[in-house]
C-alpha cells in the first residue's frame, strides 16, 4: 500500500519533469538540425530544412510533438539521438557504467571518509587534531576542480609519467588493473571535491549530540567518552547523515561531470553536456529523467531509511496511517 | 578520632572548591569557595536560584564539566577517594559505582533511538562487562520494578518516546542506580514534571537511598522539595553557600537573609488578598563577582561593611552555618521577619 503510493509519486513526479523538460530544450535557442547534420545543416534552403523538419517530427507545435513523444515512450520506444543517431538507450548504455564506477565509488570513498574524519575530529574537538583537519579540510574543499584535475594530470602525467591524463582506458587494452590507473586521478579530484564539506557537517552534528543531556547520563554511569561517541551520538547522528547523502547524490554526480569533462573521462557527465548542447532531445530527455529519478528514489530510500533507525519518525509515520485509517 | 580517620568516613568531602568558566566576556567564577560534607545514608540538599552554581557544583563532583571549566579545591573526595586528580580514565572506572547523577529533564536525559531496556543494560554492563545476557535482563528487570516501572517486561522493549515525563525520571533513575552507586546526585530531578508526579519521584528517591544506604545530594531551586526529602539543607547565592544546617534548622532558625527572603516568597506563607512576596532585584554577574557581599544589593539588612568584605560563615549550633555579618557580635540586632514560629 505504501510502496504503491510511493511508486504513484514517482511516476506522477517524473511525468512533469518530462514536460518541463521537452518544454524548456525546445524554447532553449539552438538548431537541433545542427545536431542531426553538423555543417551540412547550414547550407540548407528553407525548403530542405521544413522537409528535414518534418521528418524529425520537429514542425508540429510543442504540445503535439510531446503527447508523440509521451505515446512511444510509453511504448518502450525512448528515440534516437541526432548526434549518435543511435537508439538513446545504446548511446546511453555504453556510457552508464563508467559513471557509476567514477560516482559510484567516489561516493562511497567520500562517505565513508568523512565519517571517518568525522568522529575523528568530533572525539577530539578542539585539540590540536581537530584543529589542523579542519584548517586542511577547509583549504581542500577551496581548490577548484578544474584547476586540481590539471595540476594532477601536470604531475602525474607529464613531469611523472606514471598516470594516464585522459580516457577510461588505453586503446590497447588492460584490463581491470588498466581501468584502475585511468580511475586514480579522476577519482582523486572527485573525492578532494566534496570531502570535506560531508566531513564537517558530521562533525558539527555529533558535536550537537555530544552536548545532548542523555551524553552527560550515559558518562555518569561510567560509560567512556568513546563508546558514547559510537553507541549513542553516532546512532542519533545517522539518519540525518544518511538524508543527506542521499540528497547529495546529485550533488556529487554534478561534481564528476565537471571531472569527467576535465579528464574525457567517456561518462554520463560528457554525454549529458553534450545532448544540452546540441539540442540532442531525445537523449536529453531520458538523460534528465534517468537523473530526476535517481534524486527521487534516493530521497525516499533515505526517508526510508530514517524510519527504520530513529523511532521517533517511525512512530509519527505510525500516528500518520492511523489517522488516515481512521479519517 | 583522628582527622583522617573522620574524612573517611564522610562519603563525600568537598572543601574550598572553586569553579571558573572561561568566557569570552572574562572568567566566571560558578563557584566559588564550597565547602560541603555528607554522610552515609544522607540527604543534603542544594537550594538556590537558577544560575547560583547548583550545577556548576553538581559536575565538579562527578568531573563531568567541560573542558572550558578550572577546578580547584583543597579538598574533592568521594568515599575516601580523592578524585582531584584523578585522569578520565580512572573517572570512567569510578563514575556509576563511586557516584552517579540523575538529570533535570528525562525529556531529554534518555537517548531517543534506543530501547529503555537497553539503555538500562548498557549501565549494568558498563562495569561487569563480562555478564551474561541472561543475568543482565534479570538485573534490568529487578531495577526496573526497584524505581516502580510496572510490568517491567512490556516496558523493556519501548523506546523513551513512549513514556511519560515521570516514567522516563523512573528509567532515568535506574540506570544512574545500576551499578550500586554510594552516592547519588540529584540535579533538580522534578522540576520538569508534573506536581503529583515530582511528590511520588521524591518519595521514590528517599525510599531508595534509604534502602541502599546511599548518601544523595539533591538540586533543587524549590525548598519545598528539600523540606520534603533532605536530612541536610545547604542554600546557595552566586556560587557560595550563605547558609548550611539541618533542614530543621534552615526552616524553623534562618539566619541569612537571604534564607528569609526565599521563605519569605513561599506562596504558602501569604496571606490571602496580598500580592506574593519576592526578593527584589537579580541575581549578580559572577564575572567578575561584586566587591564584598554578593547579596548586599538586594539585601534589606545589609550593613556597610557587607559592601566591603565577604562575610566568613559563622557557626550557630555544631552543624549550622550561616555567612552573614548579622551574626557578627558587633552587628545590631535584627527582628527576623520569618522563622521561630514557621511550620512548613
Amino acid at each position: 500500500m505504501k510502496l504503491a503510493r510511493r511508486l504513484c509519486s514517482l511516476l506522477l513526479s517524473l511525468l512533469v519533469l518530462s514536460a518541463a523538460v521537452f518544454w524548456i530544450a525546445r524554447l532553449a535557442p539552438g538548431d537541433p538540425l545542427v545536431s542531426y547534420y553538423g555543417q551540412r545543416a547550414e547550407r540548407m534552403t528553407p525548403e530542405q530544412r521544413a522537409r528535414e523538419e518534418a521528418r524529425l517530427g520537429l514542425d508540429a507545435p510543442i504540445h503535439v510533438q510531446y503527447v508523440r513523444w509521451l505515446r512511444n515512450a510509453l511504448h518502450g520506444d525512448l528515440g534516437v539521438s541526432f548526434k549518435y543517431k543511435r537508439d538513446v538507450v545504446d548511446v546511453i548504455r555504453g556510457r552508464v557504467s563508467n559513471t557509476l564506477l567514477l560516482g559510484g565509488v567516489g561516493f562511497a570513498l567520500i562517505f565513508s571518509m568523512a565519517l571517518g574524519l568525522g568522529l575523528l575530529c568530533a572525539r577530539f574537538e578542539g585539540r590540536p587534531l581537530d584543529k589542523i583537519l579542519c584548517k586542511l579540510g577547509t583549504l581542500s574543499s577551496c581548490i577548484p576542480e578544474f584547476w586540481l584535475s590539471l595540476l594532477l594530470i601536470l604531475i602525474f602525467s607529464v613531469y611523472l609519467r606514471v598516470l594516464p591524463s585522459s580516457g577510461a582506458w588505453s586503446v590497447d587494452g588492460g584490463g581491470a588493473a588498466d581501468r584502475l590507473r585511468h580511475l586514480i586521478l579522476p577519482m582523486t579530484v572527485v573525492v578532494t571535491g566534496h570531502l570535506w564539506y560531508y566531513a564537517y557537517m558530521i562533525r558539527n552534528r555529533l558535536l550537537e549530540e555530544v552536548r545532548a543531556d542523555y551524553v552527560l547520563l550515559a558518562r555518569s554511569t561510567g560509560l567512556g567518552r568513546r563508546r558514547v561517541l559510537l553507541r549513542h551520538c553516532l546512532r542519533n547522528a545517522l539518519p540525518s547523515y544518511l538524508s543527506i547523502m542521499a540528497i547529495s547524490v546529485p550533488h556529487i554526480m554534478g561534481g564528476t561531470y565537471v571531472v569527467e569533462t576535465v579528464f574525457s573521462y567517456p561518462g554520463i557527465g560528457t554525454l549529458c553536456y553534450e545532448s544540452a548542447r546540441y539540442q540532442d532531445y531525445d537523449l536529453l530527455m531520458v538523460l534528465c529523467l534517468l537523473s530526476g529519478a535517481v534524486v527521487i528514489v534516493c530521497n525516499m530510500l533515505a526517508q526510508a531509511i530514517n524510519e527504520h533507525i530513529d523511532p521517533r519518525v517511525r512512530a509519527a509515520a505510525a500516528e500518520r496511517a492511523e489517522a488516515d485509517g481512521h479519517g | 578520632m583522628t582527622a583522617d580517620a573522620d574524612r573517611a568516613e564522610k562519603l563525600l568531602d568537598v572543601g574550598r572548591l572553586s569553579v571558573t568558566f572561561a568566557s569570552p566576556a572574562g572568567a566566571v567564577e560558578a563557584v566559588r569557595d564550597v565547602s560541603l560534607d555528607l554522610a552515609p545514608g544522607e540527604i543534603l540538599a542544594i537550594v538556590g536560584e537558577s544560575g547560583c552554581g547548583k550545577s556548576a557544583l553538581c559536575r565538579a563532583i562527578m568531573k563531568l564539566l567541560p573542558a572550558s571549566a578550572r577546578v580547584q579545591a583543597d579538598r574533592l573526595a568521594v568515599a575516601g577517594t580523592d578524585i582531584r586528580g584523578l585522569s578520565e580514565r580512572d573517572m570512567c572506572a569510578l563514575r556509576g559505582r563511586l557516584c552517579s547523577m540523575v538529570f533535570q529533564d528525562p525529556m531529554t536525559s534518555l537517548d531517543p533511538t534506543m530501547r529503555i531496556g537497553a539503555q538500562i543494560a548498557e549501565a549494568v554492563l558498563a562495569h561487569e562487562p563480562g555478564m551474561k545476557k541472561d543475568a543482565v535482563r534479570r538485573r534490568v528487570l529487578e531495577l526496573m520494578d526497584m524505581v516502580g516501572i510496572e510490568d517491567p517486561p512490556a516496558r523493556y522493549r519501548l523506546y523513551p518516546h513512549d513514556l511519560s515525563g515521570g516514567m522516563r525520571q523512573r528509567a532515568v533513575l535506574a540506570i544512574a542506580l545500576a551499578s550500586r552507586p554510594r552516592l547519588l546526585i540529584a540535579d533538580e530531578p522534578t522540576t520538569a514534571l508534573d506536581v503529583t508526579v515530582q511528590g511520588q519521584i521524591l518519595d521514590l528517591l528517599r525510599d531508595i537511598q534509604r534502602g541502599l544506604g546511599a548518601g544523595a545530594v539533591l538540586v533543587t531551586h524549590d525548598l519545598a522539595v528539600a523540606a520534603r526529602a533532605a536530612d541536610r539543607t545547604a542554600v546557595m547565592y552566586a556560587g557560595r553557600i550563605v547558609e548550611i544546617g539541618t533542614t530543621e534548622e534552615i526552616f524553623y532558625d534562618p539566619r541569612h537573609p537571604y534564607t528569609w527572603g526565599l521563605l519569605a516568597s513561599l506562596p504558602s506563607l501569604a496571606a490571602e488578598g496580598r500580592p506574593l512576596y519576592a526578593i527584589p532585584g537579580m541575581p549578580p554577574t559572577l564575572s567578575p563577582p561584586p566587591k564584598g557581599d554578593a547579596f548586599a544589593c538586594r539585601n534589606r539588612y545589609a550593613l556597610a561593611i557587607d559592601y566591603d568584605q565577604a562575610p566568613p560563615l559563622f557557626q550557630v549550633s555544631p552543624t549550622h552555618y550561616a555567612a552573614t555579618w548579622l551574626l557578627d557580635p558587633r552587628a545590631p540586632a535584627v527582628a527576623r521577619p520569618v522563622g521561630g514560629e514557621l511550620h512548613v
